[in-house]
């Protein structure tokens, strides 16, 4: 039976449910608007105005504003976590990030996710999933793609707690 | 008036091209910031982040922290956007991140600081006007405790055009 902390998360994505070589394509996209973009890169001290100014940029190559790589990577990563974190007790690294074309104002963003390997960690309740996430935009391009470590609880110690 | 105050005014520049990175140098970068819940509640919800550790207290409590966990990728974005203005804000394309390890988890009231050094610098082949430089970025935290280190590589403008 799941008790309280189990039954507010997901009960298919515990370490035991991940085997290499899975592969999931997550529900929900993202279209990135100039709210999110801007929002996020001036909350983040990101100070380079081609993510936030609109004059600038329109009388450069690329005539408007370009998403943040980081808020990128983070949505990405976002479509991807109910799936993939809802049950981790952290992050643990990020390798291999990169950024395959530019992201603009309205551009919808999916996320595909390959579990590559599964591993012990240094403590017996959870154990370590490596996935590999690359993110589409409404066209079907890559625009990202990247690899990242989750500390993911076990079923056999966190599932009826 | 106005007129004689925009002839005046002298550009003040930010950031740096090319020709000002050498190998080894190194950046304490500027600000430092504390990131508070509201940041955190409002990254955490607009990247769709479902991992309840970020924002059900309670659940956090109950898995042995003190409150809310701030967002991992909210830690890596602030201390990178921390460092752009000496490192990347003269324009070029990010183009990506290697060996990015979060190293401790971080709670609302922390305070992160960053630094960098160069590790790599490139000539760009296809772009003469361009060149390609990776810093390893560090942030730590108020008691000076690493939280997160990242290689990251961008395009970076050259303030001239190789002869």
């Amino acid at each position: 039976m799941p008790g309280p902390l189990t039954s507010l998360t997901g009960a298919n994505n515990f370490f035991e449910d991940f085997k290499p070589g899975d592969a999931f394509r997550h529900a929900r996209g993202k279209t990135i608007t100039e709210m999110d973009n801007v929002l996020i890169t001036n909350l983040v001290m990101n100070t380079a105005q081609g993510h936030f100014n609109e004059d600038q940029m329109a009388k450069g190559p690329l005539k408007r504003r370009i998403v943040f790589g980081g808020i990128t990577a983070s949505m990405v990563i976002g479509l991807a976590m109910q799936d993939t974190a809802e049950n981790a007790l952290r992050e643990l690294r990020l390798d291999g990030i990169r950024f395959r074309s530019p992201v603009f104002h309205g551009d919808t963003l999916y996320a595909y996710t390959e579990v590559v390997e599964t591993s012990e960690s240094d403590r017996p309740d959870a154990g370590v999933v490596r996935f590999r996430h690359v993110g589409l935009n409404q066209d079907g391009k890559v625009v990202f793609e990247g690899v990242r470590d989750v500390l993911v609880k076990r079923r056999s110690h966190w599932g009826d707690r | 008036m106005t007129e004689d105050l925009t002839t005046r005014a002298r550009f003040w520049p930010k950031g740096h091209a090319y020709e000002d990175f050498e190998l080894g140098q190194a950046f304490k970068h500027h600000w430092g910031r504390t990131l508070n819940e509201g940041d955190n509640s409002l990254f955490s919800s607009l990247t769709l982040s479902y991992n309840p550790l970020y924002f059900n207290a309670e659940l956090a409590r109950d898995h042995g922290h003190p409150g809310i966990v701030l967002n991992a990728n909210l830690v890596f974005l602030t201390v990178f956007g921390l460092s752009v203005e000496d490192l990347s804000e003269a324009g070029g394309l990010f183009l990506g991140v290697d060996g990015l390890t979060f190293h401790r988890d971080c709670y609302p009231g922390d305070t992160l600081t960053a630094r960098s050094t160069v590790i790599d610098m490139r000539e760009s082949e296809s772009r003469p006007d361009q060149g390609i430089v990776t810093w390893h970025t560090e942030g730590h935290n108020q008691r000076g405790e690493l939280v997160v280190d990242f290689h990251r590589t961008n395009l970076i403008a050259r303030r001239r055009r190789p002869s």
